[in-house]
């Protein structure tokens, strides 16, 4: 049984790195800009959301506040390439890392709550930091910054002219959150965070410190998705507080692994690759009135797949003995 | 040998519900002991308390020659108390050998061995077969000796079960008596809160009886039985002939 389970681990990520592959493949064959355009926004959702699954789908602490995070990872690179002349790599990592501080920091009072309660908190306290931003001067306020355009560098990371560096980036980006979220699962943080999100009480009882094992999963989850703030201030190379910190974007974290398998390994991944082409999709085909419509579609897909498939898309396939279900 | 547990003038207390008033036992090395006592009376509050669920209002309680009053649950386990549930509370959507892991991790960082010695325990008490099987797809049965196997794991040096046999078809408990005298003939020391008398009283070495928080009487399993006040405390003064 010991090698069933070795056997396992070893197949998953031997298809992660196949669908890399194909993955790094595509553009080769699609040209086209905007579609191009979509697999980065998939690519980096698919990252946002497999690094929201290790706080709220296995440690089960439901976030609906990581647009935080997010906005955070995006303006400490912006704001220290604009004002300070810092590359945005080592931007992404001191963005990584003060998202860290920040999320251990609201976790050390948040964390005593439970269920609704944490929730409802999580959502307050990004409003609070949107609206903090948006006044926030010297951080431009509600206009936001514009990240001037220095020509095409890896070193300070812009592209004007092609989309592919930041595909590749993208996929490396989800690569890494999958491979983080692989190793951890089957890690002393990986068990732990199940037991407390199935049963804080028997998991404190068998000497699982609790409050610890969810400031970990948050400290983990905060600094990979402001990685991907950081990624996506390069990439749009404007940003605003409602653009970067906006609620739609905690939403859009939770979506994917929600639709595709909440806690599971390849949940992020799956309800990324559905969702996110789908709603750029809608908004460029039937969006033109406003954001109704693939709002819409949200809805539809949430209460279709949640009402067919309560454990998500993966179930469908049942890759993961246990784990899935 | 001084006791392995020892509770020392313990008070707990619920707004004005006293549910423990200076309750003081022990529990020596090796002994299976049987806490057992009508509904209410402040068994499982002091199960909780031994277990580090809550510090009690009052007293102290001792852990293999240390105070560990104020230790929390899972500092108690580290220490080697281990528990069950009265109302079991698996990892459901885990499988039953990850549930184990999790006790087992406690003392072993390194997940094969972690994994390796999960898997030892659930042939233990007889649930190897079941290993890849969701908890959740458990029956009653199943999940009691599940919530032995998770708290043998984390190898303790005193087990509390609460109430493992209560429920339990008489096939099943003869199981699980079973399962506690091969706990403890691995050294292990056994503290559990019973209600059904007839599986228990073979069972233990010693008794002690819990009623409206305080001990009422310990001893002997056979003595128990017959001590007038612990019939009346069960079933009315009525019943207890020649007290």
């Amino acid at each position: 049984m010991d090698t069933h389970f070795a056997q396992r681990r070893r197949r998953d990520l031997i298809m992660a790195a196949c669908l890399a592959v194909i993955a790094a493949l595509v553009p080769l064959f699609v040209k086209d800009v905007y579609v191009q355009n979509i697999m980065v926004l998939t690519l980096m959702y698919a990252a946002l959301s497999q690094s929201w699954n290790i706080l709220s789908g296995y440690c089960g602490q439901i976030s609906l506040g990581h647009a935080l995070y997010f906005g955070l990872g995006a303006y400490t690179t912006a704001l220290l390439f604009t004002k300070f002349g810092v590359l945005p790599w080592f931007g992404m990592l001191a963005g990584g890392a003060i998202s860290a501080v920040i999320a251990m920091a609201l976790g050390y009072p948040c964390f005593r709550l439970r269920g609704h309660y944490f929730v409802i908190a999580t959502i307050v306290i990004a409003e609070i930091a949107l609206l903090l931003i948006q006044n926030w001067d010297w951080a431009g306020a509600a206009l936001g910054i514009d990240i001037p355009v220095r020509g095409d560098s890896w070193l300070k990371f812009q592209f004007t002219r092609s989309k592919l560096p930041y595909f590749y980036f993208a996929l490396a980006l989800a690569c890494i959150a999958w491979f983080v979220t692989w190793w951890l699962e089957d890690s002393k943080w990986g068990y732990w965070w199940r037991a407390v999100k199935d049963n804080p009480d028997a998991a404190e009882s068998l000497g699982v410190v609790v409050f610890n094992s969810k400031m970990g999963a948050a400290a983990v989850s905060a600094f990979l998705v402001a990685v991907g703030g950081s990624f996506y201030a390069q990439f749009v190379s404007y940003i605003d507080p409602e653009s970067v910190m906006g609620f739609q974007f905690s939403l859009l974290m939770a979506l994917p692994a929600v639709l595709g398998g909440i806690g599971t390994l390849w949940g992020p991944v799956l309800g990324a690759v559905i969702l996110i082409p789908l709603t750029e999709l809608t908004r460029s085909f039937v969006g033109g009135s406003g954001r109704g419509v693939d709002l819409i579609v949200y809805g539809a897909l949430i209460v279709a797949i949640s009402l067919a498939l309560p454990r998500g898309l993966v179930s469908v396939f049942s890759l993961r003995k246990g784990a899935a279900r | 040998m001084t006791a392995l547990l020892e509770t020392r003038g313990v008070w707990q207390r619920f707004g004005g519900l006293v549910a423990n008033s200076d309750v003081s036992i022990s529990v020596g090395r090796g002994e299976i002991v049987g806490l057992i006592g009508p509904n209410g009376a402040g068994k499982s509050t002091l199960f909780n308390l031994i277990a580090g669920v809550l510090p009690p209002t009052q007293g102290s309680i001792i852990f293999d020659g240390e105070d560990v009053t104020r230790l929390p649950a899972a500092e108690r386990c580290q220490r080697g108390v281990g528990r069950t549930f009265q109302v079991v509370k698996s990892f459901e959507t885990m499988t039953v050998i990850d549930n184990v892991i999790v006790g087992a991790l406690i003392r072993n960082t390194k997940m094969r061995i972690a994994r390796q010695k999960a898997y030892e325990v659930l042939e233990f008490c007889g649930l190897a077969a079941r290993a890849d099987k969701l908890a959740a797809d458990l029956v009653p049965s199943e999940k009691r000796r599940l919530e032995v196997a998770r708290a043998l794991a984390t190898e303790p040096k005193l087990l509390l079960l609460d109430e493992v046999l209560t429920g339990l078809t008489p096939v099943e408990a003869q199981t699980g008596v079973e399962l506690v005298r091969k706990v403890r003939a691995t050294g292990v020391t056994v503290l559990m809160v019973e209600h059904v008398m007839e599986i228990v009283m073979p069972l233990v070495d010693r008794a002690i009886v819990l009623n409206l928080g305080k001990v009422l009487v310990e001893g002997k399993p056979n003595e128990v039985v017959r001590n007038p006040e612990v019939i009346s405390a069960y079933l009315g003064d009525r019943h207890a002939v020649g007290a």
